[in-house]
């Protein structure tokens, strides 16, 4: 019997282990024995997006110091990735209220294909575009080298890397090494890989972004602008987190609130090619010769019996 | 052909500068001639010109194969005059080089006592009686004035120097008595130093030279520590350094790094060099080493001490400013750069990027005038310049297409947005620049794109389609 609970103990420990080598939060048994060097940790900053189904995927929101990758499947999807890596920092910005600048590192060979980003663009995604410093390096090793200075640094709030397909210097050793620097100096990593495929690295969560169709721009009233294109739609597939099932959510950023939520379906679509005039039409009149005059005001009916 | 230069056996055998050629060789068939290479020869007194900055920042260029040192105030550390002189020109020729050299109290004499003199250390009262024994030539008058001195029978500077000025001035102009003057000191000349003379440096003199990366670095830290004090006297910071590196074997190297903010920290001077040492890792030759590291501050900036406070905000302002000097030491200015708004409405033009290591003092100051920000959506990517698209069934006039096909790909329009027309700047375009209308366009896939037309229904030459970049 006693053998059976030294056992178990040993278990526990080299779960224990395992948990935090994966900087993973530890199992219930284990946490209860460490609370003390967790509440030390000041617990993990997570982002949350608002959204319960996305955050309990992520337990609780996305880690921010490590590194979180997000994948495009081509390059005509670099727009959706650009534009989901952004919001990501705007809602940091808005979540956090945190000040400071961010470091866009870019990749030549996209820069070229799918051009750079905009200042006017990313300005109207609610992130001040002077806060933003723009690397252009000309090898991945000299962006490598960027990406761990900025994050040993502390200088910035949020480090975009940006590649393209997958580099084979830019393995697992290189990830790990990176992903190592994002947790001593708690600040977010986000790769942004464009055109890539699915690959094993240190990043704790991956996320596949694939554009969707934008939702039409709201009027004051509540409805909805026929023939107009609103705030951006993204497809965001969770390839690797915690939770093992792929998981797929459609989330609209919106750009003056800066939040996410859930995009509607766009269901019955009043959906016609660019009106002529795309205003609301003007109201039928109600009181001309040509309209039937109403036969005096209803009051109320008489009871019937 | 003439002979422009000739080693010393030839001047032996009585051949000349200026010489021809043809009458030379008639002379001694068994001459050999080379070309001139005037760069090359140029780059060598650069070079030596480079060299004799350990003795003083000032030096200029003589003609083509002369140097001026100008060496006030710095003869006492070389242990005087006599010994300065020794010691250049024993090393010049421990390097290969025939030279003759004279120190003076003006560039004139020097130069004339160099070449045609004897040399050595002219003191003021010797001065006029030096200058009288050379031939008329030393003055460097044009060869017509000389000639027609010649044949005058005036050869030595002493016949000049005798004769009343007005006549000599008629007779010649007005260059020879200013040359004259010059020489002897009654007229100032000013020599053109190559290099603009450092506010502030500081140099280690090593009798063992170093060649290693780690000690290159170490002793640049020692050298900053020592301008520190002087730095911290004008109340400044450096914000450009330079690395002065001189070889044994006299080769120079000059390594210049920048700092976004004005810096006195000595570890941080030399970790903007490790970052430049870094990147230069290959043209950085130390061969057997250097013998003589110099740290010249070449622009400085009013320092503002920063008193650190608890909560560490100050610390992520350094921190920034540390990370972009190292970077920029290391890829350079233009690798790390901000976004900075232009007033203009075409969108290339609109955005332009300026590299952070000069921005960063300006940025907070300076704020944006919003108001002259478009209103209408712009792009999350711009592509480096638009690129045509093939557009098919759109609408005329002022429509967007139906379908559009980009790098082989057909993409069909679910929707538009638009147009947006933006004007050509006429001022910097031409005259005749075309107008585009700008249209969001989504694919069935969701894609965003941001379209226009280049010009209007009925032109000659018809309209075109290009993409100009993509929205989220």
């Amino acid at each position: 019997m006693a053998h059976a609970a030294a056992a178990q103990e040993k278990l526990f420990a080299l779960r224990e282990q395992i948990a935090r080598l994966e900087g993973r939060s530890l199992p219930a048994m284990a946490a209860a024995k460490m609370e003390n060097f967790a509440a030390r940790l000041g617990g993990e900053e997570k982002l949350s997006f608002d959204i319960a189904a996305l955050d309990d995927a992520l337990s609780g929101g996305l880690p921010l110091d490590c590194i979180t990758e997000i994948r495009s499947g081509s390059f005509s999807d670099a727009g959706a990735a650009t534009g989901f890596s952004l919001s990501l920092v705007g809602l940091m910005k808005a979540r956090k209220a945190a000040t400071g600048p961010m470091l866009w590192i870019a990749d030549g060979f996209t820069a070229g294909e799918m051009g750079i980003p905009y200042a006017g663009g990313i300005r109207q995604f609610g992130i001040d575009s002077r806060t933003i410093f723009h690397a252009s390096p000309r090898r991945l090793e000299d962006a490598l080298w960027l990406a761990e200075g900025a994050l040993e640094s502390k200088a910035f709030i949020a480090t975009i890397l940006e590649v393209h397909a997958n580099p084979k210097s830019f393995g697992l050793a290189e990830s790990r090494r990176l992903s190592l620097r994002a947790k001593a100096a708690g600040r977010p990593l986000f790769l942004l890989r464009h055109a890539g495929g699915e690959e094993a690295s240190s990043a704790s969560v991956r996320l596949l972004v694939e554009p969707a169709p934008a939702l039409e721009r709201p009027l004051p009233d509540g409805s909805m602008l026929g023939g107009s294109i609103g705030h951006p739609v993204f497809n965001i597939t969770l390839e690797k987190s915690r939770n093992p099932a792929p998981l797929s959510f459609r989330l609209e950023w919106n750009l003056h609130d800066r939040q996410f939520q859930l995009a509607r379906n766009p269901g019955k679509s009043s959906f016609h090619k660019w009106p002529a005039h795309s205003g609301a039409s003007l109201s039928v009149s109600a009181d001309r010769q040509d309209r039937q005059k109403a036969l005096g005001d209803v009051v109320a009916f008489e009871r019937a019996s | 052909m003439r002979l422009v230069a000739i080693d010393e056996v030839a001047r032996t055998r009585s051949l000349k500068r200026g010489q021809g050629l043809a009458e030379a060789r008639a002379m001694y068939p068994d001459i050999d001639v080379f070309d001139e290479d005037e760069r090359a020869d140029f780059a060598l007194l650069e070079a030596i010109a480079d060299w004799c900055d350990r003795y003083t920042p000032l030096v200029a260029l003589d003609g083509k194969d002369g140097l001026f040192l100008d060496i006030t105030g710095c003869t006492h550390l070389f242990g005087g005059e006599d010994a300065m002189l020794r010691d250049i020109l024993a090393r010049l020729f421990q390097m290969g080089f025939d030279v003759r050299g004279s120190i003076s109290s003006t560039p004139g004499l020097s130069s004339a006592i160099s070449r045609f003199g004897h040399g050595g250390v002219i003191a003021r009262e010797g001065m006029a009686s030096a200058l009288g024994a050379l031939p008329v030539h030393a003055l460097r008058l044009d060869e017509k004035t000389v000639a027609s001195l010649l044949k005058l029978g005036l050869k030595r500077v002493a016949n000049l120097m005798s004769m009343p000025r007005a006549p000599l001035a008629r007779r010649f102009g007005a260059q020879l008595l200013m040359r004259l003057d010059q020489a002897l000191g009654t007229n100032e000349e000013a020599i053109s130093p190559r290099r603009p003379v450092a506010p502030l440096s500081a140099e280690r003199r090593l009798s063992e030279p170093i060649q290693t990366e780690e000690d290159i670095l170490g002793m640049t830290a020692e050298i900053a520590s020592s301008l520190k004090l002087s730095l911290e006297n004008r109340g400044a910071g450096g914000k450009v350094f330079e690395l002065v590196l001189f070889r044994v074997d006299g080769r120079v190297f000059r390594i210049s790094a920048g700092a976004s903010r004005p810096l006195r920290d000595p570890k941080r001077i030399s970790g903007l060099f490790s970052e430049r040492l870094n990147a230069i890792h290959d043209d950085l030759d130390a061969g057997f080493g250097f013998e003589l590291l110099r740290l010249n501050v070449l622009q400085h900036d009013v320092f503002d001490a920063l008193q650190a406070d608890f909560s560490g905000e100050e610390g992520r302002e350094t921190s920034l400013a540390d990370f972009i000097d190292r970077v920029s030491a290391r890829f350079g200015a233009g690798c790390l750069q901000v976004y900075q708004h232009q007033q203009s409405h075409i969108p290339e033009r609109a955005e332009i990027f300026l590299p952070a290591i000069a921005e960063l003092e300006r940025q907070p100051q300076c704020s944006e005038n919003l108001q002259f920000l478009p209103r209408a959506d712009r792009p999350l990517r711009l592509l480096r310049s638009p690129e045509p698209v093939e557009a098919f069934a759109a609408l005329v006039p002022d429509g967007p297409p139906q379908q559009f096909r980009w790098r082989h790909v057909m993409h069909i329009v679910t929707r538009a947005e638009g147009p947006e027309r933006i004007s050509p700047e006429w001022w910097i375009d031409d005259e005749n620049a075309k107008e585009r209308d700008y249209f969001r366009l989504e694919s069935e896939l969701g894609r965003l794109f941001w379209v226009f037309r280049l010009g209007r229904y009925g032109d000659d030459p018809p309209p075109t389609w290009r993409i100009h970049g993509v929205f989220a």
